[in-house]
């Protein structure tokens, strides 16, 4: 729907928001219920910080940009994996609401994960800018050269919660480390040392690890089609590896060279 | 064991407070930094991510201006990689618009900030989507950043440099002893713990909170919380950023984000920071005055609707809109205002003029401190965002 | 300065939430784990898929050793292997035998969908790959069904 058809009457109602709860040093997780005022349009992320602001000052989110660009404010609603900003509680059915940290990562506080082991996966420092594939008839001027946009990927870690292998592998790099080398050997073959990052990919943990769920493209906000990119790297990796002449190795064996 | 260089308390994890925890530790202070929540969570990152040439200040805050396409031309150099460089554009759409145009070249021409002045047929080359009524459009530099990740890179450089930079630590009283604030009382939000943090100067950098904080220490400050909506649509319409050439005024100006659009911004008044509401009929301002620039705006798919507060420095008696407040920040050393020691307030500002806000600030710490080091933020390359998750 | 940083004692407030924030003890990391494999509630074809599979071959692995145990039955001559036969007979095993064939066509078939997405042969069809293999699976299934229970002796 477009911006027009949200600009309308509000009507007051409450839901009631489950919310995972957990301090350290403060015994198991457990789970709060609120029931919080809603209008036509309230988002997950609003309906926590009323939360927050009139119920309960302890409860800690993430959240920054509240337009699905920061990626900090993800979170599991009624399971699925979700940005709070951009979650709009009537898209969630009409019932109660339960929300939990995303999956797979390890919990600090209430809402909040530690995104050090999410980052840590990525095979080196990311160049988050690249060209803009936008409005490509539009003239750029000389001085320019081309415009700039950021990546798509907001490291938001939703694919990471959403995956199956994920929820049973630590080991397992995950689809946006894998999802970014893809990125990078696609789109910049002069300053990308290629056989680095393939050799990165061609591990157990990496891209053959993944077995297909494809429920990290469903997840994601902001477009990288994980699963697909995933499936592009292996093609390159089978191509480089017969073109170098070596088989394909069983998964768990030792270094194939 | 002896403390040998002198302890900073910053209170504040936005933009300021990490660019003057990342300037203060190039000093070889120590520093600790909380934040309540997540940082930047914020004013920093909730803006449209642009980096300003200044020109929106051209005519009427001169000194805005100029301190904004400073800043402007040393955060490519230390933060290369974290801005969108596509320029942006001031696009006169009625007569009104065209009136200003003269004072507008005047006063980047005076501030230091490059124009070329384009024909529609130009404008529309270089942009496709713009308003095809335009007069005239006016190219100057601004860019596009990510309103997080770039200030998160001063907080990972700080951190590498020795820094202390503590999330969800709340800061519930500040402890103060014969004139002189000697440190905060802060709740863990991580454990609940509550505990007390000594320092030997503590720096109030809580953007819009500022006068919550400042109320701790028994002092007050000029800090108006002023918020503005904005609205993210689906689509990036736009590469480069689209303003209105017009003094100011809602919805004039159009951030690209990724694939999505953002349009803002609008302004009024508030008491309380923390709750700021989201009101429809400023959203439907942000529309309307957004397809002036960029028609698809009125059609494209809603992504977002959100309100962020700008500190805006001023009394209590000044404007009543906000917008008419000057846009420039403020150092206050409380010792020089109020009598009271170890407690200094910056505030005000914009998301581009991190790094100076931080380098004033820091000459004042330092000089207060006896810490006789220059700044170094201006030739210091930044880490990237992604350090400040190293453990 | 990183020299100057080591002779500082920190602060102590400081000191205690650090400490504290990085000492073990409870911090969670919410996984599902293999449940994760039950729950299809609300989530794509690829993770059905994915479900499916391992389910299927759990069953299939558990096929695999109740095959082996009645084949052992051979080892108690003629008359043992006879008796089985009967039971084999009932409609009962009958109806486990289809359910044994539709697990060897679920695994088989998106196996065939896993190998082709996941060589990078046809990455961008798995939803398409997924109905048109398993709606073949289906139709082979009814025809198998169809002869388990009619078919003679």
């Amino acid at each position: 729907m477009s911006a027009e058809d949200r600009v309308a009457s509000t009507t007051q109602e409450t839901r009631r928001v489950r919310v995972h709860r957990f301090k350290r040093d403060d015994g198991p997780a457990h789970v709060d219920e609120h029931e919080v005022p809603v209008g036509a349009r309230t988002t997950v992320l609003e309906a926590l910080r009323w939360i927050q602001l009139h119920e309960d000052a302890t409860l800690a989110l993430r959240h920054s940009c509240f337009h699905a660009s920061c990626g900090t404010c993800g979170v599991r609603v009624n399971g699925r994996e979700r940005l709070a900003c951009v979650t709009p509680l009537a898209d969630v059915g009409g019932g109660t609401v339960t929300v939990e940290p995303i999956a797979n990562l390890p919990v600090l506080n209430d809402l909040v994960v530690d995104m050090t082991s999410f980052v840590e996966r990525f095979p080196e420092a990311h160049a988050i800018v690249r060209d803009s594939e936008f409005l490509p008839q539009a003239d750029v001027p000389v001085d320019l050269g081309a415009f700039e946009r950021f990546e798509d990927c907001i490291e938001c870690g939703l694919c990471l919660s959403a995956c199956p292998v994920s929820a049973t592998d630590d080991s397992y790099v995950g689809p946006a480390a894998l999802a970014f080398a893809q990125r990078m050997l696609e789109e910049d073959p002069g300053t990308v040392d290629r056989d680095a990052l393939l050799d990165w990919a061609d591990q157990d943990t990496a891209a053959w690890r993944c077995h297909a769920a494809f429920e990290c493209t469903e997840a994601c906000p902001s477009n990288v089609r994980p699963a697909q990119r995933i499936m592009a790297l292996r093609k390159d990796l089978r191509r480089r590896r017969r073109d170098q002449g070596r088989a394909i190795p069983e998964v768990g064996s030792e270094d194939p060279t | 064991m002896r403390r040998s260089s002198p302890h900073v308390l910053i209170i504040g994890g936005g933009g300021t407070g990490g660019a003057l925890a990342h300037d203060l530790a190039l000093r070889g202070m120590q520093v600790t930094l909380v934040e309540r929540g997540e940082f930047t969570s914020g004013t920093t990152g909730r803006h449209h991510g642009l980096l300003h040439s200044g020109a929106r200040y051209a005519v009427n805050d001169k000194e805005s201006a100029v301190e904004c396409i400073e800043e402007n031309t040393l955060l490519r150099h230390i933060a290369p990689g974290s801005f969108e460089e596509n320029d942006g554009l001031f696009v006169a759409i009625t007569d009104e618009d065209m009136a200003y145009l003269p004072a507008f070249l005047a006063g980047c021409e005076e501030t230091g900030i490059r124009t070329q002045v384009l024909q529609p047929d130009e404008a529309l080359r270089l942009e496709p989507m713009l308003n095809p009524e335009l007069k005239v459009a006016v190219r100057v530099p601004d860019a596009t950043m990510d309103a997080m990740r770039m200030p998160l890179r001063f907080f990972a450089t700080a951190k590498a440099n020795g820094a202390v930079l503590l999330n969800y630590v709340d800061v519930t009283d500040l402890e103060r002893g014969g004139g002189v604030v000697t440190g905060a009382r802060v709740r863990d939000v991580v454990t609940g713990r509550e505990s007390t943090i000594g320092a030997d100067l503590v720096v109030n950098a809580t953007g819009p909170w500022s006068e919550q904080v400042a109320h701790m220490a028994g002092v007050d400050v000029p800090i108006r919380p002023s918020p503005g909506v904005m609205l993210a649509v689906r689509g990036r319409l736009c590469n480069m950023v689209v303003n209105r050439l017009h003094a100011s005024g809602d919805g004039d100006i159009v951030v690209p984000q990724r694939a999505l659009s953002v349009v803002g911004t609008s302004s009024w008044v508030v008491e309380d920071p923390d709750d700021l509401g989201v009101p429809q009929d400023h959203v439907q301002r942000m529309i309307d005055e957004g397809s002036m620039l960029v028609p698809a705006v009125r059609e494209a798919p809603f992504r977002s609707a959100w309100s962020a507060a700008r500190p805006l420095i001023g009394s209590k008696d000044d404007a009543d809109s906000g917008r008419e407040l000057s846009r420039t920040f403020k150092t206050i050393d409380h010792a020089v205002d109020d009598g009271l020691e170890g407690f200094v307030t910056i505030t005000g500002g914009k998301g581009t003029t991190l790094r100076g806000m931080a380098e004033v600030c820091a000459d004042v710490v330092g000089r207060k401190l006896g810490v006789d080091e220059p700044c170094r933020t201006r030739e210091t390359v930044l880490l990237p965002h992604t350090a400040v998750f190293a453990a | 300065m990183s020299e100057r940083r080591t002779e500082d004692q920190t602060p102590s407030g400081v000191e205690e939430i650090l400490r504290v924030r990085s000492a073990e003890g409870p911090v969670e990391r919410k996984s599902p784990g293999p449940t994760a494999w039950f729950d299809v509630r609300r989530r794509g074809t690829g993770h059905f898929a994915f479900s499916l599979n391992r389910i299927t071959g759990l069953g299939l692995v558990f096929y695999l050793y109740l095959h082996l145990a009645v084949l052992s039955q051979l080892l108690g001559g003629e008359a043992a292997w006879n008796g089985f036969l009967e039971t084999a007979t009932t409609p009962l095993f009958l109806g486990l035998d289809v359910l044994l064939v539709f697990g060897l066509l679920a695994h088989g078939l998106n196996g065939l969908r896993v190998a082709l997405i996941g060589s990078g042969f046809v990455p961008n069809r798995q939803k398409a790959l997924f109905y048109t293999l398993m709606t073949f699976g289906a139709i082979l299934l009814i025809y198998s069904a169809i002869h388990v229970f009619t078919a003679e002796g």
